[in-house]
């Protein structure tokens, strides 16, 4: 199973002022599944662009050739005809559509009038291989985020593709879901089929992929294969210099507890009438990082929102700020009482788009500053530069516009604005989802200075080396109740993950 | 970057408080080229004090606009604050009482706009333009569907008295909201406040800001300064016309977007929206001057409002790329 499937050699693609992409050759074998790496930036998405026909034949330098032979694409559907099919991460689903019809859109069976008999029939194969549990009848807004996107890899395989290209599949997805697609794949390997798996989880190069291809600021640094390769290597590939310690140890002393939740129950946020988080309790020491684990949809989000008060409809909850119940009604009250929060998205609701970083920095803190009603400009600046400086966000200045930095500097912003406030309980969702590599070591060697500090931190997480490396303490939630309080060396993927799934949701 | 014309023209249609410069120039060479009478300080004055009646109003609403709402009932609740105000000084009422009175109406109709957009979750763009139909057939309603005349001399003075020979009184007053609300936005807490609700909803209440109260507090402003534009129109004209603000409602929200102000929040300013006022009255007196049909500059009008809606994608797609 040598055999070159796809090669692509010399690709050079230029825009205006900046080379994204320069002499970059790959080559993928037959049967292989073969990570492609690198951060934000480092050009993976403008190859698989050219790869997809997306930019035609003219508008780069370099050559592609599928089987041996040479190919120019026209655009998109060129690519498609000769069976390269791209898995995105926006999954441009028919919301109101049902399954099979998401499936085979384009491709529907049948001469004028549709064969539903068929449609249904190869869809049902088709699930039935793979291993979902919904029908081809079932509407399509119904699924959750997971099944869409298998739904969207799905929608790509029945196409019959030589070579499949996937986005970062796994980031929609549940343990059990990447254990379906990881057998998925490995399937398709044997059927000779190739695929491109772009990801950010070093960890899923070394559980799913033959070979890794390291990119970085447009080039090829590496191809290797992965039995070849320590993490640290890729790491360093990747960003260009070498992290020790990617995740920087915590000092292990705790103080007195800080927060303290009892009877927290949230209601589900779309069957009425139940509760997604039912009758929980925990406490967080100063200094100490709780994490918590769990499946995506397992209400994880909620606990920080309800704690927030970002929920408050139909929640229940007790909370005690240093052992001082302290009612909790809008976020506005948990600010005065020195929590913050980091938001899962931030895209959604992390930043300001309009706004500089100095003045997303301030937004929270803004109240603060000395005078009633006027801004004291000079003081603004000068407390936004302490977390500007902390956590060495790389940016010509606190007056650029935040959406001119990358995810990870963005990330620092979101959580620097908590750092000027006289903050002590820190609930961070998803830390360093969309981060870079190198963003990512600095973010947590931040967090453990500031347990250091005597802050005391929640973090939610689904990155499962993250959860288990930086959690002194990690609470697994599964259908809403807490499965297991795992402490020291018993915080392990294996036990995190069997108690997440100990429960099967009712 | 590479061409140097084209860039410092983007850089003039992208920063915020100039936008409206570039057309305003270009408004005044041709007017004069056409009709040198344009720039006689008489017409200046009267280009002034026409502009002043609507950024008065453009004022509140681009605070409004920043904290990514609209209000589509402005036109109406003008035209009520003047009637209100005018009846209640023919009544006999004295004129502090019942100026207060015309206020009071106005804040009272952007205060239901405010309740029902914030509390009861209605979409401003539909919910403030049935409001506009609701408050239009109020006046009819209390009017008779008749224009409320023979104003007496102390309410006809807020308007029509001149300073220096020939400035009305209406520039100072929109020159002091105008500046007073340039410094309220730039310069306090509550303007940087109204832009964050504006730039994300979400944000700014994960950031302990309430920004239902901030919409509130807006649409109850917007409808005050209404008021305050429909008593001074009355003033002006000696009578309360039931169609006072007609129409208004869209200049002046071009002229806050020609402004740089964005129809989606999270940016505004008031020195842009000034211009966009005097940009606006400029065209309106020049098709006068050059004696064009008013058919033609509903058309002209519609143009440039859609232009605007052009200009405000252009300066998002800007901001958003990179």
């Amino acid at each position: 199973m040598n055999e070159t499937i796809l090669e692509m050699r010399n690709i050079t693609k230029s825009f205006p002022g900046v080379k994204a992409l320069n002499n970059v050759s790959i080559e993928v074998r037959r049967g292989e599944i073969h990570a492609l790496v690198g951060e934000n930036g480092a050009g993976k998405s403008t190859l698989m662009k050219v790869l997809s026909g997306a930019y035609n034949a003219h508008e780069f330098e370099g050559e592609i050739y599928v089987g041996g032979n040479r190919q120019e694409f026209a655009s998109v559907r060129d690519a498609k005809a000769i069976g390269i099919e791209m898995v995105y991460q926006e999954m441009n689903m028919m919301l109101d559509g049902t399954v099979a019809e998401n499936i085979y859109v384009g491709n529907l069976p049948g001469k004028h009038l549709v064969n539903f008999r068929k449609l249904y029939a190869d869809t049902q194969d088709i699930l039935d291989r793979v291993g979902l549990d919904f029908k081809p009848q079932d509407i399509v807004r119904t699924l959750n985020g997971g099944q869409m996107q298998m739904l969207a890899i799905m929608r790509a395989i029945s196409r019959r593709p030589q070579i499949i290209v996937m986005d970062e599949p796994t980031s929609a997805l549940t343990g059990d879901q990447v254990d379906l697609l990881v057998d998925f794949l490995r399937d398709m390997r044997g059927e000779g089929v190739a695929c491109l798996f772009i990801t950010h989880k070093l960890e899923e190069v070394y559980r799913v992929c033959d070979r890794v291809t390291v990119m970085r600021d447009g080039e090829v640094v590496f191809t290797k294969g992965v039995g070849e390769v320590s993490e640290e290597d890729l790491v360093e590939g990747m960003i260009g210099r070498r992290i020790e310690n990617m995740y920087a140890p915590g000092t292990g002393v705790l103080g007195e507890e800080l927060l303290r939740v009892e009877g927290l129950s949230v209601p589900h946020p779309t069957y009425p009438r139940r509760d997604i988080v039912r009758d929980i309790s925990f406490s967080v020491r100063r200094g100490e990082i709780l994490g918590i684990g769990g499946l995506v949809g397992a209400g994880r989000s909620e606990i920080l929102g309800a704690v927030f008060g970002q929920l408050t409809h139909g929640v229940r909850k007790k909370i005690y700020v240093r052992g001082k119940e302290t009612p909790i009604t809008c976020p506005r009250d948990a600010i005065r009482a020195g929590i913050g929060l980091v938001p899962e998205d931030r895209k959604i609701n992390g930043f300001i788009w309009a706004f500089s970083i100095l003045h997303n920095l301030t937004l929270p803190s803004l109240r603060e500053l000395p005078h009633r009603f006027f801004i004291n400009f000079r003081e603004e600046r000068r407390t936004a530069g302490v977390p500007f400086e902390r956590m060495r966000v790389r940016a010509p200045g606190m007056d650029t516009q935040i959406t001119n930095l990358s995810g990870g500097n963005q990330q620092k912003v979101v959580l620097g604005k908590w750092l000027i406030k006289d903050v002590s309980i820190l609930l961070v969702d998803e830390p360093t989802r969309g981060v870079d590599v190198g963003s990512k070591a600095e973010i947590y060697a931040i967090m453990r200075e500031l347990c250091a500090q005597g802050i005391s931190i929640i973090m939610v997480s689904s990155d499962m080396p993250e959860l288990v490396s930086m959690s002194d303490r990690c609470l697994v939630i599964a259908n809403g109740t807490v499965t297991a309080e795992l402490q020291g060396e018993d915080i392990s993927q294996t036990n995190v993950m069997q108690a997440a799934i100990a429960a099967k949701p009712a | 970057m590479e061409k140097k014309k084209p860039a410092l023209l983007k850089k003039f249609i992208a920063s915020q408080e100039l936008s409206a410069l570039v057309p305003l120039i270009i408004m005044i060479l041709i007017s004069t080229i056409i009709q040198p009478a344009f720039l006689s300080p008489a017409n200046i004055f009267d280009i002034l004090r026409t502009a002043s009646f609507t950024f008065i109003l453009a004022v509140p609403l681009t605070y409004l606009m920043a904290s990514c709402q609209m209000d589509l009932s402005i036109g109406a609740t003008t035209a009520f604050g003047g009637v209100i105000a005018a009846i209640a000084s023919n009544a006999g009422l004295p004129l502090v009482a019942s100026l207060a009175l015309g206020l009071l109406a106005g804040s009272f109709v952007g205060l239901v706009n405010g309740i029902l957009v914030v509390r009861c979750g209605l979409p401003g763009f539909i919910s403030t333009m049935g409001m506009q139909y609701a408050v239009n057939g109020l006046i009819s309603v209390i009017t008779g569907n008749n224009a409320v005349l023979g104003l007496n001399g102390a309410f006809k003075a807020i308007a029509q008295t001149r300073l220096f020979g020939n400035m009305s009184l209406v520039v100072l007053y929109a020159l002091v909201i105008g500046i007073a609300g340039h410094i309220v936005l730039k310069k306090t807490k509550y303007g940087r406040e109204v832009l964050a609700v504006g730039g994300n909803r979400d944000t700014a209440y994960l950031s302990g800001i309430d920004p239902d109260k901030k919409h509130i507090q807006l649409y109850t402003a917007v409808g005050f300064f209404a008021a305050l534009t429909g008593i001074l129109y009355a003033s002006r004209f000696s009578s309360a016309q039931i169609n006072a603000g007609q129409g208004t409602e869209l200049t002046i929200m071009a002229s806050v977007i020609i402004g740089g102000s964005s129809m989606f929040g999270g940016s505004g300013t008031v020195v842009g929206s000034g211009l966009g006022c005097i940009l606006f009255a400029m065209i309106t007196n020049a098709l006068i001057v050059m004696g064009v049909s008013t058919f033609w500059q509903k058309v002209v009008f519609g143009v440039i409002l859609i232009l605007a809606l052009f200009i405000d994608r252009y300066r998002r797609s800007k901001s958003a790329g990179g």
